[in-house]
C-alpha cells in the first residue's frame, strides 16, 4: 500500500466531509486540492486502476447534462460511474470525485471514470487520465477573459486530442464547423454526431454565431441551414470543406417547449425514437452526444432507451422546482447561444410571464458581461409581464431589455437574489411558473436559496 | 425631430464583434428612434465599395486575430482612404478594440505579425505578452462629453500616440491605452478610439449623445439633442463605477475583507 497515497487519500475524504458540513458543496475542488498537495500524482494513480478506463466530456455548452445522461445509461448497462456530476470541472475537483469514491489503498469504487472537462484543462486532464473516449459537445465563445480566444482554445484542444492513443477514440459535433475539424492529426478514431431534421432550423445565423469562416481556408462558409448558433449544415464554396457525415443522427425531431422534444434517433446499428424531458434543440445535440458515447463504449439500445426516459434533470439545466404553490423553472444560461436557445424555448410558453433574470460577474461566470449584448433579448422582451433583474450586474442586465424594448414599467431591479426571488413570487399568480435565467454563481446561489425554502435537495442530497 | 435622418454604417458586423460590440449600435439606433430620427443603418464587409459621402457615422468592433487580419487586409484597399476621407469631411466615427488598432497607423502583434494600419489615428500598437483585463474608468475630456466613462478591457496591444490625435480621457482605474501613461483611447476630428466594451455607448448615454449629434451636424444645423429620460442608465453607470472602484480603487483588500 502506498502510505503517501493514503494520507492524502484520507486528508481528501476529510475536506469533502468538512466541506459538506459547512455547506461548501460536494463538488467544491478543495478536498482535491489537499489531495494533490499531498500526492500530486493521485489523479493517475486511482483513474489508472479503473477497470473500464476514463470518458471524458468537453466543449462550452452541455457538459454537465451529456455527462449525466451518459452516466444514467451506464447505470442501465449494470456500470458504476465514478462520476464529477456536480460540474467541478478542474483536475482538482476530477481528483476529489476520485479521491472520494476510492478507499485509502486508491482502489476505486466504480469501475469507469466518466468526467466533465473544463476546456482549458482538455490537455492536462488527456495527460493524466488517458481516455479510451473524449467526447466534444460544441465550442462558443464564453469568458473571453479566462479562456482567450476560441481560436487559440480550439488549438490547445487539438493539440490534445493529438496525444491520444490509438485505439481510443473522439466523438465530435458534425454541426459544429470549429468541432468537427478537431482531431485530425490524433490517432484515436473519429466519430461525429448531429442533427440531419431540417425543419427545427433557422434561415439565418444569429448574431452569437462564432465560427462562419472555414477553418482550412478562410472564407465564408455556405450555411444550408442553421440549428443554433454556429451549429448547422455548412459546406465551403471554395475548398470544399463540408461537415463531416454524422454517425449519430437525430433524423426527427420534434419540439415540446420546456417539456422537451420527441427524438428518432439513429446509430449504425439500430434506430429508436425517444422522449427527451430537457427542452430545447441544444439538448437533442447533448442527447446525440450522450447515446453515440453509449454506443462507442458498448452499450445497447435499451440501455440508452432506459437512461434517457429515465433522466433526472441535472441540477440547474431546465428544473421545475415548486415553491409556495408556484414553480420555478431553473435554467442555467450563460454565453450568448445557450441564451438564445433559452429564450427559444422560454418563447413557446406565451406571453405574460414572469421572468426572474441574475447576472452575476464573478470569476466563474467571466466578469465581462459585454456579452449579453450579443444575445437575442429583442425575442424575450414581448414576453414579460414583469422581468427582475438581480446579480451583481442586475443594472446591466435591466438597461439591456430596456434597449432590446422592454417597457421599463415592466423592469423591477433587486441587485439581492433573495429580494429578487420575493419580489418575482409576489407578482406569480398560485399555479404559474417563474423563469429563472441565471448565470453560472447566479444558479448556485438560488438553487441553495430554494434548498432553504425546501423546494430542491442539496446538491449532495440528490439521487 | 421630423425628417432627421441619421445614417450609420456599420463595419464588418460578422467579423468584428467580438465583445457585444454591437450593443453600441443598439444604443445609438435606440436614442435616435426615442426622439423621433430615423436610422438607416448599412452592413458593410469585405469587398463591399464605401461611398465616403453616405454615411454620417462609421462603427466598427473588435475581432479575434483571425477576422483583424481579414479586415486589415481588405481596409489596406481604396476603403481606408475613403474612410479617412469621410472623417475628415467631418463623419463621426466609433472604433472599439481591435478595430481602433487597425484605424491607427500599425499594429505590430506578440507573434511578430505586422498589420499596416489606415493611418487615421496618429498612433501605434504593439502587442505585450499580458492581456490587460478588467473594468475600467476613464474621466473623459472631450468636449461636450466631459465625464467618467466606465467599461471593460480586454487586449494585449499597447497603444502609444502620436502628437496627430488627442487621449479621448485619463485612466482613472485599469490600463487604457498602454498601462504606462494614463492615456485612454483617441479622438481626431469626430473619430473616436477606445479599449472600451461593455457595451460602452448604453453604460455611457454622454459620449452616445455625442457621437449622435456630431455626425447629425454634418448635414443639419443643430445645437443640441432633445434630453431622455436617462434614469435607469445613470444607474448602471453608477454601480458599474462602484463595483470598479470596489475591484481597483485604494483599500479594495480591505473591502473585499468587509465583503466577506
Amino acid at each position: 500500500m502506498d502510505i503517501r497515497l493514503a494520507l492524502a487519500l484520507a486528508a481528501g475524504k476529510a475536506a469533502t466531509a468538512a466541506s459538506r458540513r459547512l455547506g461548501l458543496g460536494a463538488g467544491s475542488n478543495f478536498p482535491g486540492k489537499v489531495v494533490l498537495r499531498l500526492h500530486p500524482r493521485a489523479t493517475e494513480k486511482i483513474a489508472s486502476r479503473l477497470a473500464r478506463g476514463c470518458v471524458l466530456v468537453t466543449g462550452t455548452n452541455g457538459k454537465t447534462t451529456t455527462s449525466n445522461l451518459l452516466a444514467a445509461m451506464f447505470r442501465q448497462a449494470g456500470l458504476r460511474p465514478v462520476h464529477n456530476r456536480v460540474g467541478a470541472n478542474l483536475i482538482s475537483g476530477i481528483t476529489a470525485a476520485l479521491a472520494q469514491a476510492s478507499d485509502l489503498s486508491g482502489k476505486p469504487g466504480g469501475d469507469i471514470g466518466l468526467f466533465e472537462v473544463d476546456e482549458a484543462t482538455l490537455p492536462e486532464a488527456v495527460r493524466r487520465l488517458r481516455p479510451g473516449l473524449v467526447i466534444i459537445t460544441n465550442l462558443f465563445r464564453d469568458q473571453l477573459d479566462r479562456y482567450g480566444e476560441l481560436e487559440t482554445l480550439a488549438h490547445k484542444m487539438d493539440s490534445a486530442l493529438g496525444e491520444m492513443e490509438s485505439g481510443s477514440a473522439v466523438l465530435l459535433n458534425a454541426d459544429d464547423p470549429l468541432v468537427a475539424c478537431l482531431g485530425a492529426s490524433s490517432a484515436a478514431s473519429l466519430y461525429y454526431f448531429g442533427i440531419e431534421c431540417e425543419e427545427v432550423g433557422e434561415g439565418v445565423l444569429r448574431h452569437a454565431a462564432d465560427s462562419k469562416h472555414c477553418r482550412e481556408c478562410g472564407s465564408p462558409l455556405d450555411f444550408a441551414v442553421h440549428f443554433f448558433g454556429h451549429m448547422g449544415k455548412y459546406s465551403c464554396p471554395l475548398c470544399g470543406t463540408s461537415r463531416p457525415r454524422p454517425h449519430f443522427i437525430a433524423e426527427r425531431v420534434g419540439l415540446k417547449g420546456t417539456l422537451g422534444s420527441t427524438v428518432t434517433l439513429t446509430t449504425p446499428a439500430w434506430k429508436t425514437t425517444l422522449e427527451l424531458n430537457i427542452p430545447g434543440l441544444y439538448n437533442v445535440h447533448n442527447l446525440l452526444a450522450a447515446a453515440g458515447g453509449a454506443y462507442l463504449l458498448g452499450l445497447d439500445e435499451e440501455m440508452v432507451r432506459r437512461g434517457v426516459e429515465g433522466y433526472v434533470t441535472a441540477f440547474g439545466r431546465g428544473e421545475r422546482l415548486p415553491v409556495e404553490g408556484r414553480n420555478i423553472f431553473l435554467v442555467l444560461s450563460k454565453n450568448p447561444t445557450g441564451f438564445n436557445e433559452v429564450i427559444r424555448t422560454v418563447r413557446e410558453e406565451g406571453s405574460d410571464l414572469v421572468v426572474l433574470a441574475a447576472l452575476n460577474d464573478r470569476v466563474a461566470d467571466g466578469r465581462d458581461v459585454s456579452w449579453i449584448w450579443d444575445v437575442d433579448f429583442e425575442e424575450l422582451a414581448p414576453l414579460p409581464r414583469v422581468l427582475v433583474a438581480t446579480g451583481t450586474r442586475a443594472w446591466d442586465m435591466a438597461l439591456r431589455m430596456k434597449y432590446a424594448g422592454l417597457d421599463p414599467a415592466r423592469l423591477e431591479v433587486r441587485e439581492n437574489l433573495r429580494d429578487a426571488l420575493r419580489t418575482a413570487l409576489s407578482r406569480t399568480a398560485e399555479g404559474e411558473t417563474v423563469y429563472a435565467l441565471t448565470t453560472y454563481t447566479a444558479t448556485l446561489e438560488l438553487r441553495r436559496l430554494l434548498t432553504r425554502l425546501g423546494a430542491a435537495p442539496g446538491l449532495w442530497e440528490e439521487r | 425631430m421630423k425628417g432627421v435622418i441619421l445614417r450609420i454604417c456599420h463595419l464588418y458586423p460578422e467579423l468584428m464583434n467580438i465583445y457585444g460590440d454591437r450593443g453600441n449600435v443598439i444604443a445609438l439606433e435606440r436614442r435616435c428612434a426615442w426622439r423621433g430620427i430615423r436610422v438607416e443603418v448599412s452592413r458593410l464587409s469585405i469587398g463591399d465599395p464605401l461611398d465616403p459621402t453616405s454615411f454620417d457615422l462609421f462603427f466598427i468592433g473588435g475581432g479575434q486575430d483571425r477576422e483583424q487580419m481579414l479586415v486589415c487586409e481588405d481596409l489596406s484597399s481604396e476603403k481606408g482612404a475613403a474612410l479617412r476621407q469621410a472623417v475628415e469631411e467631418g463623419a463621426a466615427l466609433l472604433s472599439i478594440c481591435g478595430g481602433y488598432q487597425l484605424l491607427g497607423k500599425s499594429f505590430l502583434t506578440w507573434t511578430g505579425e505586422y498589420l499596416p494600419g489606415i493611418g487615421l489615428f496618429d498612433a501605434e500598437t504593439v502587442g505585450g505578452d499580458t492581456r490587460f483585463i478588467g473594468n475600467v474608468a476613464v474621466r473623459c475630456t472631450l468636449e461636450g462629453a466631459e465625464g467618467i466613462l466606465v467599461g471593460f478591457e480586454n487586449h494585449s496591444g499597447r497603444t502609444r500616440l502620436g502628437p496627430g490625435c488627442r487621449p479621448l480621457g485619463k485612466v482613472v482605474y485599469g490600463h487604457g491605452n498602454n498601462g504606462v501613461d494614463n492615456t485612454e483611447g483617441c479622438v481626431y476630428r469626430h473619430a473616436l478610439g477606445t479599449y472600451l466594451h461593455g457595451s460602452l455607448l448604453p453604460k455611457n448615454p454622454l459620449l452616445a449623445d455625442w457621437l449622435i449629434l456630431q455626425a447629425l451636424r454634418r448635414r443639419y444645423d443643430l445645437e443640441a439633442l432633445p434630453p431622455l429620460d436617462d434614469t435607469l442608465e445613470e444607474a448602471a453607470h453608477r454601480a458599474a463605477l462602484r463595483l470598479t472602484r470596489e475591484e481597483r480603487g485604494p483599500l479594495r483588500s480591505l473591502r473585499r475583507l468587509a465583503a466577506r
